[in-house]
């Protein structure tokens, strides 16, 4: 079976400052895009404790990791994984990458 | 918890015993501290946070706490009770004394007097290895043996723990239960005082139970303890807590969060012997994960307070983890019992019991609730659920609310509930061995709930026989 990866344009990197979020959807998934001190980072925007929506939630660019707004879960931007209960389940990750001074994410 | 001392009637007699709740006695205040004006807000937040001198980053997490409470709605699912509580009629914190003693003469008079009429003291030089004990919002003695500390165990209030062990307390705190777990666990997030920390080395064992002591005597008062015991690589501690407070016309409110980490191959037992008076609601939030190997047991006895919500709940987080949960609840007259256990099973191999036990007298209401959930991969994992529920007479009610989830297919799960009443034939049988027929009734219930008090240290065990007896009065006829 072959993986077929769309790449979605964010926009301009310029315009997407450290500290900065966006949740952007693509295929009707929706996925929670970061700017981590210049280290852009996604994941979905899916809590995996109750599948509520999770990149709307605090978000600390010194952890890099985003507060799940429902129940408090710390989910590890890099990794996906949970730091604190009550989530325990990792949650998808995607690759971002800057190209010509755009942010592009790639899904897969 | 009161000490053994204190015990006059032989198992099955309730002979002599006039007064159902003997703790309902209240101290005069006048030499307190310090009395928050009731209400809840961000300067009451603030001042708490201003009296205890804390770090910038838990004052934060106060007032995050607090917008978190504020904004959640309250829960609906406990048969509307929660509606009744007024927060704004609550005082949040009350210091009543200056400081804390390390010895039992340290500690002001009138609290000293109370704690050895619950015999405190005593049973600490009896059989403890350690006694916190917390009176209104702050502790006011803690001790811990001598041997412990040279092997490098920490047991202390949780106030003095953040000041001398704060990096410690950083990285485990509200990883097991954030702020916004739920309404309840927010409102203790902002407002907590009091508690315990423990910590115990790799390898330490704590042989002897350390014992925590909670006693509200305020009226209209809020008890936010936090608790967090933090169990190191093969190592094992038994915790116990007891709490008691006056009886008054207008209700206090006791909401504790509860945090404990078992690592890898140790072990943890929490026991609890709640017995609040009927005018507190008791609304608790109690979580542990066990790591590889590690075990962890709740034992939760709960026969006081006008409304208990408490679900002790254990997430197996590493193969071979191991969780139990027993639980037992009295509900007498105005009485709501809603309790109940959750195990997680995340990892393979991992092994879990809960078992609730319930009485309902009097019209009194008791509520099992319960999650199992296993996660896709924790293959062979393997739980068993027994909800046993006693029905004393017919204006009294038993509920059970049993989730089971299961994300794995090669699981071992099982789930049992019964509903009983006493037997006119258990009855007639006891009866004609001589026994009266309220004694007949007291050893049924003792029978029922053997399991419970089997887990207990001995003097528990027979403590918690005469508060069941205590419960049972007139309970015939």
């Amino acid at each position: 079976m072959t993986e077929t990866t769309t790449t979605v344009e964010i926009g301009a990197a310029a315009e997407f400052p450290a500290g900065a979020a966006r949740i952007v959807e693509v295929d009707g998934r929706k996925i929670g895009v970061f700017n981590c001190d210049g280290d852009f980072l996604a994941i979905e925007d899916r809590c995996s404790h109750d599948d509520g929506p999770l990149a709307e939630g605090p978000f600390d660019p010194d952890t890099c990791t985003v507060e799940c707004p429902r129940h408090g879960s710390l989910f590890d931007l890099r990794t996906g994984r949970p730091r604190t209960l009550p989530a325990y389940m990792p949650v998808d990750t995607f690759d971002v990458r800057i190209e010509d001074g755009t942010v592009k994410l790639e899904v897969s | 918890m009161a000490t053994p001392e204190t015990v006059t009637a032989t198992p099955g007699s309730l002979e002599g015993i006039k007064d159902s709740y003997e703790y309902g006695f209240h101290d005069s205040e006048k030499d307190y501290i310090f009395k928050a004006k009731k209400g809840l807000n961000r300067r009451v937040v603030e001042e708490i946070s201003d009296h205890k001198n804390e770090p910038a980053w838990m004052r934060e997490f106060r007032l995050k706490a607090l917008e978190h409470f504020e904004s959640r709605p309250m829960p609906k699912w406990a048969g509307g009770h929660m509606d009744q509580i007024d927060f704004q009629n609550i005082h949040y914190f009350v210091r009543a004394s200056e400081k804390q003693g390390r010895t039992w003469d340290e500690v002001p008079d009138d609290i000293k007097n109370t704690f050895d009429k619950l015999g405190i003291p005593e049973a600490e030089r009896k059989y403890l290895a350690g006694v916190g004990a917390q009176y209104e919002s702050e502790v006011v003695y803690h001790q811990v043996r001598e041997d412990l500390e040279k092997q490098g165990v920490i047991f202390m209030d949780m106030d003095t723990a953040l000041r001398e062990h704060e990096d410690l307390v950083r990285e485990y705190w509200a990883t097991v239960i954030p702020p916004n777990d739920n309404k309840l666990a927010a409102l203790n997030s902002a407002v907590w005082s009091g508690g315990s920390f423990v910590y115990v080395p790799p390898g330490v064992h704590v042989e002897m139970p350390l014992q925590a002591y909670f006693r509200i005597n305020t009226e209209n008062m809020g008890q936010f303890e936090r608790t967090l015991i933090i169990a190191d690589e093969g190592s094992f501690v038994h915790y116990i807590e007891g709490c008691t407070a006056p009886t008054y016309t207008t209700d206090s409110l006791h909401s504790a969060v509860v945090e404990i980490v078992c690592k890898p191959g140790s072990r943890t037992r929490y026991t609890t012997i709640q017995n609040w008076s009927h005018n507190v609601y008791n609304l608790v939030t109690k979580r542990a994960v066990a790591h590889e190997g590690a075990t962890m047991e709740w034992i939760d006895g709960n026969l006081g307070s006008k409304l208990t919500m408490k679900y002790p709940s254990i997430y197996l987080m590493g193969p071979e983890a191991h969780g139990e949960i027993l639980s037992i609840a009295f509900a007498g007259k105005g009485q709501h019992q809603d309790a109940g256990g959750k195990c997680v099973h995340v990892a393979p191999h991992t092994t879990s019991t809960i078992t609730s036990k319930s009485i309902s007298k009097d019209g009194g209401r008791a509520s099992y609730r319960g999650l199992l959930e296993v996660a896709p991969g924790a293959v062979k994992a393997r739980s068993k659920v027994v909800c046993d529920a006693l029905l004393l007479d017919e204006h009294s009610r038993s509920d059970t609310y049993p989730t089971i989830r299961i994300g794995e297919d090669d699981v071992d799960i099982g789930h049992e509930a019964t509903v009983s009443k006493i037997g006119e034939e258990q009855l007639f049988y006891l009866r004609s061995r001589g026994l009266s027929e309220e004694e007949a009734s007291g050893m049924i219930v003792g029978g029922f709930i053997e399991p419970f008090t089997r887990e207990l240290p001995m003097e528990y065990a027979v403590e918690m026989n005469r508060l069941i007896e205590l419960q049972m009065e007139g309970s015939i006829g």
